[in-house]
């Protein structure tokens, strides 16, 4: 009987964990056995053509880098400023403490309410229009918490001996920063600067105000226009397009380019952070 | 110092308000015809470029308004609330009709039915009818599938039938998720573009011819004599709305449409011409 | 450079990285703010009780009806759904991860886990259109899988790493000197597990809970491509539903600025902003109580 219950309790642990697994084995798999097939050198390098229904999405990955460069250039220096002070500078106070308490509620804050603040703020207010500058100063809001919290655990991790060894050495404490700490936390940086890219690449909510596009004919670098997105070209390809089924092989196509876009960036990360913590 | 370089690159062009990009919004019955007008429209004119967005006819009114699109694509004419917030900016706004929509009824072709009159369409989508047996004989539940409340579509069927629509009606994203779901259900009956009927792939559903009393012939929004005649219950013309005074901005795109390469690809794409 | 200018130098950018930790506190009180503004612009047109009590969301109708509840019993459903699959799923995984798993398995697991996190909402909801949708359909006989169910199966799987996570780090947080103790009283592994670890780890744990709820309660592109989207009261999970994250994505674009339903959106928005507000704070809460506990 007890062996029976042992037993009962592997499979129900190990059970979840297989099934765990297994889900993450469906989507991957469902989404590249179907949407290999539709990934070419074409595919990539073309616009869509008739009605997009042909063609390819090069539009939206352009859209899709831009965005993220934007979004990564606002929210990085503010971010790691932030995460500086809150680290090196701040003593335990009521201020300090509200600081954190607003960085852990933005983290949970929905991106749909980030979409909204984006549309009152960067579209309206302050007349940017729908444009990719708005969507990837909206997706900088939304990825500044991420920022602050990946950077302030990469400065916990430089022992305190090394500041102290600077300062005694008659070092300013921003001189201190500049020169020692930021730059020996400079992969923990990087790895959540490269993370918070991949999340700021897939989303969509946020975007869906502030300037994301079903269709534009050219490629213009200039930040006031609007854009396409790849995820918001999956999106459309699977609900708002004219003929569903006939577009399917292109919505699995672009479904397969943006989650390796997004494994790759995650790959890169994981990189960074393994070799650094082997090093230490 | 890198960063600030980086900065400017980004700011900069944001600052020159040189804006060459014609915004075109709303109607999803008429997002696709307008996409592959701007698609051939590159060819010719490479200078300027046209970015799309679809959502319902609400949307693109609404954008032109905020100021948020430069063409508001319609397939229902504006309406006195709408035309009272223009007013209440001072914006002055002009039309353009460029091809006529008629919607199809849709229903799985297996269902025992040929034909429906007005009346009974109003009776099924107010959700006064809730069974199949009254009309086909077969008992099955009518699944309406049907647009969401801010479309033009959705609106122009309500409108024209004059009833409030059941709230049990599913309201999905878009034509296509319509079709798609019809394919899937038997008992199920939708409302879409007959330029989605046309175009699309049709195998599993039928369209139903519609008439409004007993003694006239029913007419298909296949038909594309009748409607050039003005003769379906369900047809309308597709607007463009813009400002006057972008005017300017928009005219190539204008022009376009309506040249010879123009009106082609409104009939390649389901559409039928303007009567003129 | 002089003494003098260094410190000035000093003390400037001191004030610099502390106005960058001042933002995130405008950040949120703006937000807010801009939130509140405008639902308050809404309560001036719709008496808060119709929209607290109405049963219908019809804004477009002859006769405007702003009544959230349809909304919020959808939003409710999908994510109860979401929770029930998750939260079972989770911390049995999170358990086996921490007290059974081979370091060696461990280190192929945890990618699993942050892989399962990477995938964008937008690729978990296709998925919801092309293959949970239509294995809802076939499963229970009925037409169209795009529903309640649906959604809350998708949710689970957003929901997952998170709840694992935190859960694993609660359960890790538990010191071994618990598990010997019990060990040494003659109870088993498993009577250890199930009688001492998890019971310790439980603030823990119900954190975790919380900001997997909270990350389901604010999801919008998954509930809006997979739920069907009618936005009447719910009988079942079988039903189409239509979340608030999903009604603000659909309407908003579609809106008038500065008009009642405009305003009607901050609104709602504003009643999803407390609901994950009082979630984190309360996961937050448990996590501090952890933290305390074991400190």
């Amino acid at each position: 009987m007890k062996k029976i219950r042992h037993l009962f309790n592997w499979i129900l642990l190990l059970g979840s964990t297989l099934m765990v697994c297994l889900i993450l084995g469906v989507i991957l798999y469902d989404i590249f056995s179907k949407g290999m097939s539709s990934v070419s050198w074409h595919f990539i390098t073309r616009f869509p053509t008739n009605g997009m229904t042909k063609g390819g999405i090069l539009p939206a990955m352009i859209g899709t880098l831009l965005l993220t460069f934007i979004t990564t250039i606002f929210s990085v220096p503010f971010g790691i400023a932030c995460a500086v002070y809150l680290n090196e500078y701040a003593r335990p106070s009521v201020l300090t403490n509200i600081i954190r308490a607003s960085i852990r509620n933005l983290a949970g804050i929905p991106s749909i309410i980030y979409g909204l603040f984006g549309l009152a703020l960067f579209v309206q207010s302050l007349r940017l229009g729908t444009s990719v500058l708005s969507a990837g100063l909206t997706l900088g809001l939304l990825s500044l918490p991420y920022i602050i919290t990946t950077t302030e655990e990469a400065l916990k991790r430089i022992p305190n001996s090394m500041r102290e060894a600077t300062l005694a050495l008659g070092a300013t404490q921003f001189e201190t920063i500049k020169d020692v700490v930021l730059p020996k936390a400079l992969p923990g940086i990087l790895t959540g600067v490269i993370l918070t890219m991949s999340r700021a690449a897939g989303e969509t909510a946020p975007i869906l105000f502030t300037g994301v596009a079903f269709y534009i004919n050219g490629i213009s670098a200039s930040p006031n226009q609007e854009f396409m997105a790849l995820p918001y070209h999956l999106y459309m390809l699977s609900t708002q397009h004219q003929s569903i089924e006939e577009v399917r092989p292109l919505a699995y196509g672009t479904a397969t380019v943006l989650i390796l876009l997004v494994f790759v960036l995650n790959i890169v990360a994981f990189y960074i952070r393994f070799k650094h913590r082997t090093k230490d | 110092m890198k960063y600030y370089f980086c900065y400017l690159i980004v700011l900069l062009p944001a600052c020159s308000q040189e804006n060459k990009t014609i915004k075109i919004k709303g109607s999803d019955t008429e997002v696709n015809l307008a996409v592959q007008l701007a698609e051939s429209f590159h060819e010719v004119n490479a200078g300027v470029f046209v970015s799309i967005s679809g959502g319902g006819s609400g949307l693109g009114i609404a954008s032109l308004l905020n100021g948020t699109a430069d063409v508001a694509n319609s397939s229902r004419s504006i309406n006195s609330g709408e035309i009272n917030l223009f007013e209440k900016k001072g914006a002055k706004i002009d039309s353009f009709i460029f091809a006529q929509d008629a919607i199809a009824f849709v229903v799985a072709d297996d269902l025992p039915i040929d034909s429906v009159n007005t009346d009974d369409l109003a009776g099924i989508l107010s959700g006064r009818y809730k069974n199949w047996s009254s009309l086909t004989g077969k008992n099955m539940i009518i699944n309406i599938y049907g647009r969401q409340s801010n479309s033009g579509t959705h609106d122009f069927v309500k409108k024209k039938l004059g009833i409030e629509f059941t709230p049990y009606a599913k309201q999905m994203n878009g034509n296509a998720q319509i079709l798609e779901a019809i394919k899937a259900d038997h008992s199920g009956i939708g409302y879409v573009g007959a330029g989605y009927v046309t175009h699309g792939s049709s195998t599993g559903i039928k369209v139903l011819p519609v008439y409004q009393d007993k003694n006239e012939k029913a007419i298909s929004p296949l038909d594309a004599n009748m409607i050039a005649a003005g003769k379906y219950f369900f047809q309308r013309p597709l607007y463009q709305y813009y400002k006057a005074a972008s005017f300017d901005k928009i005219k190539p795109f204008l022009d376009f449409e309506k040249s010879d390469t123009g009106q082609k690809i409104i009939q390649l794409a389901g559409y039928y011409p303007v009567i003129k | 450079m002089n003494i003098k200018k260094r410190e000035s130098t000093d003390w400037l950018l001191k004030q610099v990285f502390k106005a960058a930790g001042l933002v995130t506190i405008g950040l949120l009180a703006g937000i807010f703010l801009m939130l509140l503004y405008n639902s308050i612009a809404f309560f001036a047109d719709v008496k808060p009780v119709d929209f607290f009590t109405g049963s219908q969301w019809d804004p477009e109708s002859s006769t405007s009806k702003y009544g959230i509840a349809p909304l919020l019993v959808s939003t409710g459903l999908v994510t109860l759904g979401a929770m029930v699959i998750a939260i079972p799923l989770g911390i049995f995984t999170a358990a086996f991860l921490s007290e059974l798993a081979h370091p060696k398995l461990k280190t192929i697991l945890k990618p699993v886990i942050e892989m399962l996190a990477a995938i964008p909402s937008v690729a978990i909801g296709f998925l919801g259109i092309v293959l949970v949708g239509p294995g809802i359909a076939k499963i229970f006989g009925i037409q169209n899988g795009l529903n309640a169910l649906n959604g809350s199966v998708l949710l689970a799987v957003m929901a997952l790493p998170t709840v694992i996570t935190i859960s694993e780090d609660a359960i890790n947080a538990v010191p071994h000197s618990h598990r010997e103790a019990s060990l040494a009283l003659g109870a088993n592994k498993w009577e250890t597990l199930f009688k001492v670890t998890l019971p310790a780890s439980l603030p823990g744990l119900i954190a975790a809970v919380m900001l997997g709820l909270g990350r389901a309660l604010g999801e919008t592109m998954t509930v809006l491509m997979a739920t069907g989207n009618a936005a009447v009261l719910p009988k079942g999970f079988l039903d189409a539903v239509r979340t608030i994250t999903a009604t603000i994505a659909i309407e908003m674009g579609e809106v008038p600025y500065q008009t009642t339903h405009y305003f009607a959106l901050f609104a709602i928005a504003v009643v999803l902003f407390l609901i994950t507000l009082a979630i984190n704070l309360l996961g937050e809460y448990f996590a501090n109580r952890l933290r305390k506990f074991h400190a």
